[in-house]
């Protein structure tokens, strides 16, 4: 196997903020991305969604693009846009053909310096992000499934716990010293990485941050509040009412171990010999041999991109002629085999040249249209948490060097009952039955 | 020193000088027994990324019964004459490969993904399901429990009946009015109905392979012809479909979802194909009324007046016709409001020129955005793959953009003119009737359905 060489150029700014140039120029087009160490985990008590509608406010005018500045600048361009809030992090990126590259520095810049926004700004915004919870959420069979659903079952602590799309109620209780403050606190150069990709070279690349986010002021050190849990026992459950969907469904997740330690790498590996798709164990198992269940699907989601209890998820649709338990007893069967018996060395082998091919694409991989997000991802996610991007071109071997035998001393150390939650999402009784028959 | 640079930077700095864009060199072949090929090479990552396209879907099965060419698709994967379902699915692991097999409404297709080191093997299963699928019975009866509750899942979702809908008002009895099929006639597929669309279907001379990624495109073409070669099979018969009605005047279709709390809009109208002359006018027009961030109807109705989250605008081309729509789910006590915003920015674009810079604006958003799909892989094959399906020039990727850069704004008016059929759109709207009636009904004669697709006025 060949070493990964990506050429990544990184520095940081007299000011604290970190700068990565990754050059490649095979296409005039440039991404760059602006990652903040703030992500909804961490967003104020009482303010539950407020990291995800501040996002919002990001679009909303600095100060010198005002409102819509930002967004037309960019598509008129030529170029594609975006913004998302994640659990520990929260990123703005676009991707444009290359000679747009210091308006698009100049853009994020301007914002990295100065929020310039009003209350008009805030209730337009509130009342979009509200939109958005409706058609992903409230509006959707299945909506929050599970990700809204399993944190406030899992864990204790209020951070990993809360609504992280928000309460209505504290959306609307957020005000502009909110927002004011929110950006003061964690929208600092010091807990930022700018991220440079594609048709750059690398001294320009560093130059040009330099010139447009080399004079913005660095700000206190933020305040990271513990996010640890404390150690779990017992198994956990609950339940939310499916108002919508058909069919009966539950997500269980354990509690990974900690990020880039031995145990995670194999606990990686055996999350894809359990979800990997179609050959996965659980799809094999439950939906194609004992059929079940209808759709399973899951993992650990981002498994790069996160700083704090995160769970590997599965998540299952069923049969209604199958109970809860039933489910859940033949999802047991498939944890107990692996703990059990481990996994074969073609396994092994097998999962490994699948990681690695999967890992090759996430790196080049778009999202919505914008290439290489993955290696972006990575970058600013390695570059904020591990201090060192260079990880991208490393990380890897840490995976190819997992044994049978850690994966299954993994399997038996974490995929305990007292390590789990456990959500059922039951169609609500009264619901018009979708398995009525048509007159037509 | 700080308050100087800070000065120069408060103005917008310029577009530097633009790069050419370089698509890359196609290799195109035809074998002996009709197979259609199309290579690039793109060498970013060690991978290629493939679809192998059969030019018939479920439109052509639809006589046969809806959904059919899609429901073939899922079994062909699940066994061949060799290969069990279960080794089938380790050795594409195996070969580090995803795959899928689907059909739309036009085309049935098996795409995939994998390792370039590994890439003769990963064609050699493709070729083993497009030739050898076998079609297990206990596979094929699972499979069709699983899109049973699919279905019945698809219709619980706004999007969905909404887009269901407006289909079946734009094409009546055509084919491509039907986009799912009943729970009924799932249950009444037959193994055999499922050979004969496979028999019929995945044919070379039916079939499209395009390949994108990183290998020599001359020692790939022998490899192709190495694995394809002793394949044979004739296009197929595909029967003629009835006409499309030509709606006139708007309509309300109103799909009764108890509980909803959000109404989601579609209108559309028919347009045009992507062989069309006027496409590429129709395209930027779409772009600067609602298919872009930056476009007309988002500014409104979410920028300026948060209806809404997620408003857009398409035009969708299918093989034998186009259609034009407009969707966003909105507030229940906003329906009537976003639907009169929907139709102010169609009637001003039909009305008045757009001004010179927001035209050049939304030619280079246009023009931009394109090349960006020569970055990735997969980009690049969806591009070779609308080129060849579509029966596009060879030199439609180099040309788009000039095409783009030379629209006027009368070519703009004409377009929103002809296509933008506000007159006639018709309308969709999915929520709960008792809180959106009355604001629907302000649009025109309106009929009530529920999920299910059962009149209830």
């Amino acid at each position: 196997v060949n070493r990964l060489r990506i050429p990544i150029e990184n520095i940081t700014l007299p000011n604290g903020l970190k700068v990565v140039v990754a050059p490649d120029s095979t296409a005039p087009v440039v991404t760059v991305g602006v990652y903040y160490k703030i992500g909804f985990r961490l967003e104020p008590q009482g303010r539950s969604g407020f990291a995800h509608l501040f996002e919002h406010m990001m679009f909303q005018g600095s100060a010198n693009a005002p409102k819509m500045q930002h967004i037309k600048l960019i598509n008129a361009s030529g170029g594609v846009l975006n913004g998302s809030t994640h659990y520990d992090v929260t990123n703005y990126f676009e991707a444009v053909p290359s000679n747009a590259l210091e308006r698009i520095l100049w853009l994020e810049a301007d914002r990295m310096r100065a929020l310039k926004v009003d209350e008009e700004n805030l209730r337009n915004q509130r009342d979009v992000v509200k939109e958005e919870v409706r058609v992903n959420v409230l509006n959707q069979p299945y909506g929050g499934f599970p990700w809204l659903d399993l944190p406030p079952i899992a864990f204790r602590t209020w951070a990993n716990a809360h609504n992280f799309y928000g309460d209505f109620a504290d959306l609307d209780a957020a005000s502009l010293t909110d927002v004011q403050s929110f950006f003061k606190t964690y929208y600092a150069a010091n807990n930022a990485v700018l991220l440079i990709l594609g048709d750059v070279k690398p001294d320009e690349g560093l130059a040009l941050a330099r010139k447009y986010f080399g004079d913005i002021p660095a700000g206190a050190a933020p305040p990271f509040a513990d996010v640890r849990e404390k150690e779990q026992t017992e198994e956990r459950r609950g339940e939310v009412p499916e108002k919508f969907g058909t069919l009966p469904a539950m997500a269980i997740g354990y509690t990974v171990p900690a990020r880039r330690t031995a145990e995670w790498h194999a606990m990686t590996l055996l999350d894809q010999a359990l979800h990997g798709g179609r050959a996965g164990r659980m799809y094999r198992e439950l939906v194609l041999e004992k059929q079940i269940a209808v759709e399973v699907d899951g993992g650990i989601e981002d498994v790069f991109g996160y700083s704090g209890p995160t769970q590997m998820v599965t998540k299952i649709l069923h049969k209604p002629e199958y109970s809860s338990d039933a489910t859940l007893g033949a999802f047991d069967e498939v944890i107990a085999e692996v703990q059990d018996a481990g996994i074969s060395e073609d396994e092994l082998d097998q999962l490994k040249i699948k990681f690695r091919s999967d890992y090759f694409s996430m790196l080049e991989g778009g999202q919505g249209g914008m290439p290489r997000y993955g290696l972006m991802h990575l970058l600013a996610c390695f570059a904020l948490f591990d201090n060192d991007p260079q990880l991208v071109n490393s990380i890897l071997d840490g995976f190819l060097a997992v044994t049978r035998d850690q994966i299954q001393a993994v399997a038996k150390k974490v995929l305990r009952p007292g390590n789990r939650a456990i959500v059922f999402r039951r169609p609500a009784p009264g619901q018009p039955q979708a398995g009525v028959k048509e007159a037509a | 020193m700080a308050t100087r640079a800070a000065e120069v930077h408060t103005v917008v700095p310029p577009l530097s000088a633009e790069r050419p864009v370089t698509w890359p060199k196609r290799t195109k072949a035809r074998l002996a027994n009709g197979l259609d090929i199309v290579l690039a090479e793109s060498h970013a990552i060690p991978k290629l990324h493939g679809e192998l396209f059969f030019r018939a879907g479920n439109a052509a099965a639809m006589h046969r019964a809806p959904g059919l060419a899609e429901m073939t698709a899922t079994v062909v994967r699940t066994g061949t004459a060799n290969s069990a379902s279960r080794q089938i699915e380790e050795n594409l692991r195996r070969l580090g490969a995803d795959l899928s097999s689907s059909a739309g409404a036009d085309n049935s297709a098996i795409s995939f993904a994998g390792l370039s080191e590994l890439a003769e093997r990963l064609l050699g299963m493709v070729k083993e399901l497009a030739t050898e699928a076998s079609f297990p019975e206990s596979e094929f009866e699972r499979e069709r429990r699983q899109k049973l509750e699919e279905v019945k899942l698809n219709r619980t979702q706004p999007g969905f009946l909404a887009g269901e809908r407006l289909r079946k008002v734009l094409f009546g009895a055509h084919p491509y009015a039907q986009v799912a099929p009943r729970e009924e006639q799932v249950a009444a597929y037959k193994r055999d109905d499922l050979l004969t669309v496979y028999r019929d279907f995945y044919t070379p001379e039916n079939a499209l392979l395009v390949l994108v990624g990183d290998f020599n495109p001359d020692a790939m073409l022998e490899a192709i012809e190495k694995i394809f070669g002793q394949w044979s099979g004739p296009k197929p018969v595909i029967p003629p479909a009835a006409e499309p009605p030509r709606p006139r005047g708007r309509r309300v279709y109103l799909v009764h979802v108890p509980g909803a709390v959000q109404a989601q809009i579609v209108v559309g109208c028919h347009a045009i194909t992507r062989k069309h002359p006027d496409w590429v006018k129709l395209g930027l027009t779409n772009s600067l009324y609602g298919g872009a961030f930056n476009s007309r109807l988002v500014m409104n109705i979410r920028e300026d007046k948060g209806y809404t989250y997620s408003p857009r605008s398409s035009v969708n081309p299918l093989r034998q016709y186009g259609y034009f729509s407009v969707s966003a789910a909105v507030r229940n006590d906003v329906l009537a409001a976003s639907l009169a915003e929907i139709f102010y920015e169609l009637d001003k674009l039909r009305a008045l020129q757009v001004p010179e810079p927001e035209l050049a604006d939304a030619r280079n958003y246009l023009s931009g955005v394109f090349s960006l799909g020569l970055a990735t892989q997969s980009g690049l094959l969806s591009q070779l793959a609308t080129v060849a399906l579509h029966e596009l020039p060879d030199d439609y990727l180099e040309t788009f953009r000039d095409k783009v850069r030379a629209l006027t704004a009368d070519d703009l008016l004409g377009a929103a003119r002809k296509y933008l059929d506000s007159p006639n759109m018709q309308i969709i709207v999915v929520g709960d009737r008792t809180q959106i009636e009355p604001q629907a009904a302000l649009f025109g004669d309106i009929e009530v359905f529920d999920a299910h697709g059962k009149r209830l006025i």
